[in-house]
């Protein structure tokens, strides 16, 4: 056998194998490990981002809070309400300036966020009441001041966004609601400079989209063009991912006046992913490492692994290739033997053949000289006892013939229903007929009918040695007791004797070949007759038993398949 | 002033007085009123009028000018103007006292007459006072506190009375000729009628 290539090969196989397993689950491990660290990390920094635009919204609300009551003080002045209510309107900017002179006073501060830049009413169709030359209420272009004209005066609070030519102011027109009719009457809109959000938050661009055009001064016009063309895919909450010079940026907008007359506005806000990118980048390096350095582990445990495991498998190796020599040999000697067997098993068949025919002519001669009237009492008496021997051996080679056809298995039953009742009695006559038989009383007690399936021939056969032994080792005037009962299917005949009964120490030989109990050597028999009715009543399909015996009682118990049998 | 109500007395008496009386419909009360003689002015629709309802009756032609007209008041008294309908002759004087604890500041915007009295407080003297020199309705406001109406009716004419709650008025002592007679029942609503007087009649004239 040429076990150490092939071992050497399992041994590589089973590392190749070890190292493919280990490696897919690492670099499956790996990768899932680096979707989720890239996956929480982009999460995180949508947390922060929305955090930070939560902060601004909550900033922006105090101020638009702030704002609104300013506007809302405003709106209930009786000066202001006395010139539109009274017919009065010469007298409205005028009386304005002087309520409107806190909020805008902050012309002076121009960073006060709750500045007014500019007011302006509207009448109770929603047209821009002009303002006259010697008052100052905040300076605006034709254009920009067409802007603020509404088409329905409203009933409630509206925020818009006006883009100027420097900045994009918040307007909030309030509504004049009359005390005496309860009628919004006129509108006074207020426009404030824009809430600076960009100071808010580092790394984030804001800006505001308005009438399809985006302000956001710290953006460049490229960044500007880039994001307003993303700006109809945004919704509210949503974000949307663009690229600006290579760097990934996210862009988030809010509607900031829901529900109002003057155009809808959104707070943009542009998150730049450069950070991210960088962080993310560092981390798959750091995985890949890690990755590396694990497979570099996993190969050198897999070689130890590998080594370890090769030993049993290779001992395995060699004890199975001594095992296959083994049965080999094994099945080699097991077909000698059988043809052995078979060879001796002709032979015995042979032999007995052979022996036969010079048995027969021996016995014939010895008859023929009987027949000489010459022959003197003691030789004559010699003749005889010599026929005798000869009728002994005849029998016995017939014994053998059978049993070696036993053997060989080619004994083949012809079943048929055998009638076991006249079988017995038939025997029992021949019993008592014959005439050196001592006294015996014969009992037999089988029901009438009784058939068994089987060969006559050989039922008979069984039948006969049992009750010739019953009959050879029964004490003189003793007692033969046949019987049989049915059960189950099967037929249990009973042959019982009132012999000395057979030696306990001899009791699990006497089915054996040659083997006679020691009885005397005026018994007739040759050893066979027992083994032989065993053998039969198996290929029946049923057996024989020696069922007890003791010193004054023995009995046999012989099993055969019932047969059913059309009664006629 | 006895004497003078006194002297009148007698002159109505020498020259059998020429009187109108009837009754002015007047709209429905908003609610009831707390107390008689104080009219809370409410608007409805633009349209100021006073609550319980009351018209102003007054007689309209030419009529000479008094040298004297008495001066008038109204007193700013729990954060509302006293009485908060006010009928005058053209030129007369209407004082504003202030008997709040507090700032008040009257003005009107109206076109009959535009004043700012400007913030004062009781104690300041002398108290603001206007002269209504032009007939108009005038509407008077607060700058402190935008609830408080008032309403001063400034009218050509020496003949007027506020009628009752009931819409029920007379006026009396008037000078006999061809005349239109008008019942102010809000800033929208003045209705008028033609009368002819005769001396020491008595005309009944309801309104509409």
């Amino acid at each position: 056998m040429n076990s150490s290539p092939s071992i050497s090969g399992f041994r590589l196989r089973l590392l190749l194998g070890m190292m493919l397993v280990v490696g897919a689950v690492s670099a499956l491990a790996l990768w899932i490990a680096q979707h989720k660290v890239t996956l929480d990390v982009q999460q995180q920094l949508e947390r922060t981002f929305q955090s930070e635009i939560a902060s601004l919204h909550r900033a922006r609300a105090i101020r638009h809070a702030a704002l609104v009551e300013r506007s809302r003080s405003l709106v209930r002045k009786p000066r202001i309400h006395a010139a539109l209510e009274d017919n009065a309107l010469d007298l409205l900017y005028p009386n304005a300036e002087d309520e409107l002179r806190d909020v805008m006073e902050g012309n002076a501060d121009a960073d006060h966020p709750l500045r007014a830049r500019f007011y302006r009413f509207l009448d109770a169709n929603g047209k821009v009441i002009a303002a006259p030359a010697s008052v100052d209420a905040g300076k605006l272009s034709p254009s920009e001041e067409a802007q603020l004209s509404l088409t329905l005066l409203p009933g409630t609070q509206q925020v818009g966004y006006l883009i100027r030519e420097s900045s994009v102011d918040e307007i909030i027109a309030a509504p004049i609601i009359s005390t005496e009719t309860n009628e919004v009457i006129a509108s006074i809109v207020l426009g404030f400079q824009p809430f600076d959000s960009s100071a808010q938050s580092q790394g984030m661009t804001a800006g505001i989209w308005t009438n399809d055009e985006l302000v956001m001064p710290d953006a460049t016009p490229e960044a500007r063009a880039i994001v307003a063309a993303a700006m109809p895919k945004t919704t509210p909450g949503k974000h949307v991912e663009i690229t600006i010079d290579g760097v990934p940026q996210l862009v988030f907008s809010e509607l900031l006046n829901a529900g109002s007359q003057f155009p809808a506005a959104y707070e943009v806000s542009v998150y730049s992913l450069a950070d991210a990118a960088a962080r993310r980048e560092q981390l798959r390096w750091q995985i890949l490492g890690a990755g590396v350095l694990l497979l570099l582990i996993a190969g050198a445990a897999s070689h130890y692994m590998a080594g370890r495991l090769a030993v049993p498998v290779e001992q395995l190796a060699v004890t199975s290739a001594r095992n296959v020599v083994r049965r080999e040999e094994a099945e080699a000697a097991l077909e000698i033997t059988n043809v052995e067997l078979s060879r001796s098993m002709r032979f015995s068949a042979d032999t007995s053949h052979q022996l036969k025919t010079p048995i027969t002519v021996l016995r014939a001669g010895l008859e023929e000289l009987m027949q000489q009237p010459e022959l003197a009492q003691t030789s004559r008496d010699e003749i005889g006892a010599l026929i005798y021997q000869t009728a002994k051996i005849s029998s016995m080679i017939h014994d053998l013939l059978l049993l070696s056809r036993l053997d060989a298995g080619r004994l083949e039953l012809e079943m048929t229903p055998v009638d076991l009742t006249q079988l017995i009695d038939s025997l029992a006559d021949d019993l008592s007929a014959v005439p050196t038989s001592p006294d015996f009383d014969v009992e037999v007690d089988v029901p009438c009918g009784m058939h068994v399936l089987g060969e006559k021939r050989y039922i008979s056969m069984i039948l006969q040695n049992l009750i010739e032994n019953a009959w050879k080792y029964n004490v003189p005037r003793g007692l033969i007791a046949i019987s049989a009962h049915e059960c189950d299917g099967m037929l249990m005949l009973r042959v019982g004797n009132s012999g000395p009964g057979i030696p306990t120490e001899a009791q699990e030989h006497i089915f054996e070949r040659f083997h006679r109990a020691s009885v005397g050597e005026n018994v007739p028999g040759h050893g066979l007759g027992l083994n032989i009715a065993r053998e039969l009543a198996l290929l029946h399909g049923g057996d024989l038993l020696l069922l007890s015996s003791d010193h004054e009682w023995t009995e046999f118990e012989v099993t055969f398949r019932v047969a059913t049998v059309d009664s006629p | 002033m006895k004497l003078l109500l006194a002297l009148h007395f007698a002159a109505t008496v020498a020259n059998a007085d020429t009187i109108i009386q009837g009754h002015v419909e007047l709209p429905k009360a908003k609610s009831t009123p707390v107390m008689a003689k104080r009219y809370e002015i409410v608007s409805k629709g633009g349209v100021l009028s006073t609550n319980p309802p009351v018209a102003v009756v007054y007689l309209e032609g030419s009529f000479a000018k008094p040298v004297t007209l008495p001066v008038q008041q109204i007193i700013q008294k729990d954060y509302i103007f006293r009485p908060s309908l006010l009928a005058v002759q053209t030129g007369s004087k209407v004082e504003f006292p202030n008997q709040d604890d507090a700032y008040h500041n009257v003005f009107s915007f109206s076109p009959a007459k535009r004043f700012d009295l400007g913030r004062y407080r009781p104690e300041d003297k002398p108290v603001p006072s206007q002269i209504f020199d032009k007939a108009g309705i005038i509407t008077l406001r607060c700058d402190i506190h935008e609830h408080m109406r008032g309403i001063i009716l400034v009218l050509d004419t020496p003949h007027f009375v506020i009628s009752g709650t009931d819409g029920k008025y007379k006026l009396s002592g008037l000078p006999s000729g061809s005349y239109k007679l008008k019942a102010w029942i809000d800033s929208r609503t003045t209705l008028e009628k033609a009368v002819t007087l005769t001396s020491g009649s008595t005309t009944a004239i309801d309104f509409p």
